[in-house]
């Protein structure tokens, strides 16, 4: 039987778009299935990159727009993988799409239907610090371009006939009808770059996550940040006012998660040139366990932020107490005991996770999930699962930096091309590949 | 004069709201300079494709322009239209009246006055465009590695394949810093058992060929046709042929002689990691051949000079430690660390496990080790400043990564670039980790910047991605269309093209004096045109009469 040459990519962020672009180029049919309405995963939430601090948005769009045009790539938005049947060459897969009820061929993007929407609920996307309508966009520039109606909150869910955003739309693109689908298809291997997502803070009593009005998570002060976000980039504190000082907290959850997330030092470092960009005077104070700045790039980065004037405090045993509209950061320094720091914000960066879902997933792809629930691959063929034919790229394999999750996806592309017959003789040294 | 269309873009209430169309087109029409004008609702939709490709057809319009969004949303949409109709894709213009006009100009009669502008401007223009042909060359698929490391080793055995050959170029033997290495962390596996195999399986595979002892003395060519020159030990030379690059040169450790504090080179008892691993770490004796009963494991060595962290070292040293303690057991080892570096998921595990060995971990600011009768003496400043003092009978010195001394020779060749640690540089960081600024030259593993075994091997396989996916054997590659070009007549042969082109696709012909472009290599950046004094470099679309003829036009 003729091996079957398509390609399954589970997951459309910075991972699976890599692998899509270069598989397509290869002149594979790829099918990049992403369950959220939107891709690009995590990158796009935030604003700059670091260590070059450049624009995310600017980098990743132009790939975005690349694979939309793609011909050899399907992407699925809404859809989950239920079912796969099969082995390496030829898998049979079940996908399930939920009904965005606005055309991706008519809707052209304009939002008029937005505003005539009457419902107003969290908007996830910007960790609920601003709200969103039933029919929305999760952000600006948020692609495909279209929005899509979530169901659980519209109206018409709950029997009234609410027709705003249908009458408001100029071009026959919504349309209440649309039903969710199911779909076979059939490929010859999978990526799965299903990527993470951070650890829930407020498990830690601590640090007052949640209970503290100006504590915040690494995603949260990401969406402040963004030009698209809810502030349009000016950091605030939730009282909208000018923060005169910040704590960034490392590591928090490492010792109970029991690993390093490996880019937090980096990006906390990342937020103190944010602060200091945005905000005039402003007092930043890093409370580190172990710096780890590793590679070529990281030390360089570190001083120039330290030449900003972030100040860097070793410290154990953060606690976090409310202090008026602030923050009080009480922390051991090893040295001369406890001491205080009262600022007016705090962040915390969580550990990084697989994302929720990841060991249903595993279980259906019949993969193995290893520590922490990152899925487990061969020590030194980090792409190969047990399963022949299904690899993994990306944070969902262990948290890695932006640049390590393309390296990651360019080598899974590796193994699904290099996965043919005429190739065995090479492989044979791998176990993780018969 | 050509037979220009006019298509105005109402994109719903976008622009038919913001600009008054009539008006735009009652004007344009007036002009005189474009045989038809029509309209519709939504030029991008699936019907006002097929009526713009209907009505291009009907009118036999030769070029045209479309007056609607922003070029980077649709800009390949009407160059698809275009191609259907049997029109050359760049012999129609893309004006940007929504973003520019529609949605930023909130006077309607402002917005209609600039989007007049901008359209005439167009319709200038694209009279100036002229065909561009979409090229194709035929592609070698087969890959020349330099460098029989690991990360040379696996690309190599990635790549290799019915159909595509790889040459691989090691100036030593096989084997690189691994060979060298006891165990792997953190499987704590023999480097050997990895290693050996793999050696093998290269040397078994009929599509590699090897060239161990010889060196690279040039590599000439482009992406998909690389002609390199090797060079035996004896003095023969080998020619070989191949579509893409890949530098996997691997990384040295850093040499301590040239830090006096740590008494290298100078002190019986000093050693670094390597040497540690090479002598073996079984059952450790001093110089007069007693055992070692305490050994201080000093991190970070080199770490300030080389001004990065290596990332493998702390994993790398905790492994020697922990070997130690296993082979014997009375044995004190106490690493001195700076910051434990310990990213991703299984580090900090094999951090408490080497500590429930028994290693014992201190934390310091600076160090020196002095020599004395009775064996080594490490002082040290803890955190706070305090000093404090080991005696040891060893000490090992977990030296960082430095670069390989051959990148910068390398890197000229291929028109990269290395960054100030010896380093290759990227063709962007984040999104281009493998690749550089010269297309089909890929780097792998140490030679791109430090890590430990797994990056290596992740990388290497990364840059075997890059190649399978834009060297196939049988596909032809599909060249950039909008790229520049140099007049023999007007090139003076000053070289400026060549010094502010960021893709080594301009190189100056020695015998001819002037500079020429090699297109295959060129991306269409322009940098060339706007740089070149005489005005002998040109972009096949940006052309100084079209850009001329746009801009005086929108001045008007």
């Amino acid at each position: 039987m003729a091996e079957n040459n398509n390609v399954l990519v589970i997951g459309a962020g910075l991972a699976g778009i890599e692998a899509s672009l270069l598989l397509s180029n290869a002149g594979r049919k790829v099918y990049l299935v992403e369950r959220n309405s939107y891709f690009g995963g995590t990158v796009i939430k935030s604003e700059e990159v670091f260590p070059n601090m450049e624009c995310a948005t600017c980098m990743i769009a132009p790939k975005q727009s690349q694979l939309l045009e793609d011909k050899n790539i399907e992407l699925l938005t809404l859809t989950d993988v239920t079912d796969v049947q099969g082995d390496v060459g030829d898998f049979t897969v079940k996908l399930a799409s939920r009904a965005r009820y606005v055309s991706l061929v008519n809707c052209i993007g304009c939002g008029a239907c937005f505003e005539p929407c009457p419902v107003s609920v969290d908007n996830e996307f910007e960790e609920g610090l601003m709200k969103r309508k039933a029919i929305f966009l999760a952000c600006a520039g948020a692609l495909p371009n279209a929005p899509a109606i979530d169901m659980d909150c519209c109206l018409r869910a709950k029997g009234e006939d609410c027709t705003a955003c249908k009458d408001a739309c100029m071009f026959d693109a919504i349309s209440f009808e649309e039903k969710d689908e199911e779909k076979e298809i059939k490929v010859g291997a999978i990526i799965v770059a299903t990527g993470y997502q951070l650890g829930d803070v407020s498990r830690f009593p601590e640090y007052g996550y949640g209970k503290i009005e100006n504590v915040f998570h690494a995603f949260e002060f990401e969406r402040l940040r963004a030009s698209n976000g809810p502030t349009e980039g000016a950091i605030k504190t939730r009282d909208g006012r000018e923060p005169k000082s910040i704590g960034l907290i490392h590591c928090v959850g490492r010792d109970a998660g029991g690993y390093c997330s490996q880019v937090c030092c980096m990006y906390l470092t990342k937020f103190a040139c944010y602060a200091f960009d945005k905000v005039e005077g402003v007092e930043v104070h890093e409370f580190f366990q172990e710096l780890s700045t590793p590679g070529k790039a990281g030390q360089k980065f570190l001083d120039e932020a330290k030449e900003k004037g972030v100040k860097l405090v070793r410290a154990r045993g953060v606690e976090l107490s409310g202090n008026g509209e602030g923050v009080r950061i009480t922390y051991q320094d090893g040295k001369t005991g406890k001491d205080t720091v009262d600022v007016d914000m705090v962040v915390l960066a969580p550990c990084i996770e697989p994302n929720s879902g990841a060991d249903a997933l595993a279980k259906l792809l019949g993969i193995e999930p290893g520590d922490f629930g990152f899925f487990k691959t061969t020590e030194f063929d980090p792409v190969a699962t047990k399963r022949a034919g299904i690899f993994v790229a990306g944070c969902n394999e262990g948290p890695k930096s932006m640049q390590d999750v393309v390296v990651q996806a360019e080598a899974a592309v590796a193994a699904v091309l290099n996965g043919s017959k005429a190739d065995t003789a090479v492989r044979r040294q791998d176990p993780a590949q018969d | 004069m050509a037979k220009i269309g006019l298509y105005l873009c109402e994109c719903g209430p976008n622009i038919a709201d913001a600009i008054d169309l009539d008006r735009v087109a009652a004007e344009i029409e007036k002009d005189g300079k474009v045989a038809g004008i029509e309209r519709h609702k939504l030029f991008c939709s699936a019907d006002g494709k097929k009526f713009l490709a209907e009505s291009i057809k009907k009118n036999g319009f030769e070029r045209f322009v479309i007056a609607a969004c922003s070029p980077k949303q649709h800009e390949g949409t009407f160059a698809e239209v275009a191609s259907d109709v049997g029109l050359n894709p760049q012999m129609f213009q893309l004006v940007n009246i929504r973003e520019q006009c529609a949605w930023t100009v909130p006077d309607k009669e402002q917005a209609t006055g600039k989007a007049l502008r901008f359209i005439r401007a167009a319709v200038t223009r694209v009279q100036y465009h002229q065909a561009l042909e979409q090229k194709e060359i035929d592609c070698n698929p087969d890959v020349f590695v330099i460098g029989g490391g690991i990360a040379g080793i696996e690309v190599a055995l990635r790549t290799a394949h019915k159909g595509r050959k790889v040459f691989l170029a090691e100036k030593g033997e096989l084997g690189g810093m691994l060979k060298e290495r006891g165990l792997l962390f953190p499987a704590m596996e023999p480097a050997g058992d990895f290693l050996g195999p793999r050696i093998d399986a290269l040397r078994n595979n009929p599509q590699i060929e090897l060239f161990e002892n010889c060196k690279v003395k040039e590599v000439l060519g482009f992406f998909g046709s690389f002609v390199a020159l090797l060079e035996t030990q004896e003095g023969k030379e080998i020619e070989l042929k191949a579509g893409s690059v890949v530098l996997a040169t691997g990384a040295q450790a850093f040499n301590p002689k040239e830090l006096a504090e740590y008494g290298y080179g100078k002190l019986d008892g000093v050693y670094t990691a390597d040497e540690i691993e090479k002598r073996g770490v079984g059952k450790l004796l001093t110089e007069s051949a007693k055992p070692v009963k305490s050994v201080a494991v000093i991190h970070c060595v080199g770490r300030d000079k080389l001004g990065y962290c290596s990332k493998m070292c702390c994993v790398n040293s905790m492994k020697i430690a922990r070997q130690i303690r296993e082979q014997s057991a009375e044995t004190e080892v106490v690493e001195l660390y700076r910051d434990l570096c310990l990213p991703g998921k299984g580090y900090d595990r094999f951090y408490k496990e080497t500590e429930a060995k028994g290693v014992k971990f201190a934390r310091f600011e600076s160090v020196e080790v002095t020599g004395g009768d009775s064996g080594l003496t490490v002082k040290y400043k803890q955190p706070g400043g305090t000093g404090a003092e080991l005696a040891v009978d060893m000490v090992v010195l977990s030296t960082g990564l430095a670069a390989n001394p051959s990148n910068p020779e390398l890197a000229d060749m291929l028109s990269i670039s290395v960054d100030e640690s010896g380093f290759f540089v990227e063709e962007h960081a984040v999104l281009n980790p493998v690749s550089t600024m010269t297309e089909g030259v890929f780097i792998a593993g140490c030679a791109r910047g430090p890590g430990d075994t797994r990056d290596t091997i992740v990388q290497a396989s990364a840059t075997a991605g890059k190649v399978l996916s834009s060297l196939v054997p049988g596909k032809r590659l599909q060249l950039e269309t909008r790229t520049s070009e140099v007049s023999e007549k007007l090139c003076v042969g000053c070289g400026t093209c060549v010094t502010v082109c960021a893709y080594g696709a301009t190189t100056l012909d020695e015998s001819r004096h002037i500079a020429v472009v090699n297109e295959v290599l060129c991306r269409g950046c322009g940098n060339c045109a706007s740089a070149c004094p005489s005005g002998a470099a040109k972009h096949r679309h940006f052309t100084t009469r079209q850009l001329n003829q746009e801009v005086t036009e929108i001045l008007k």
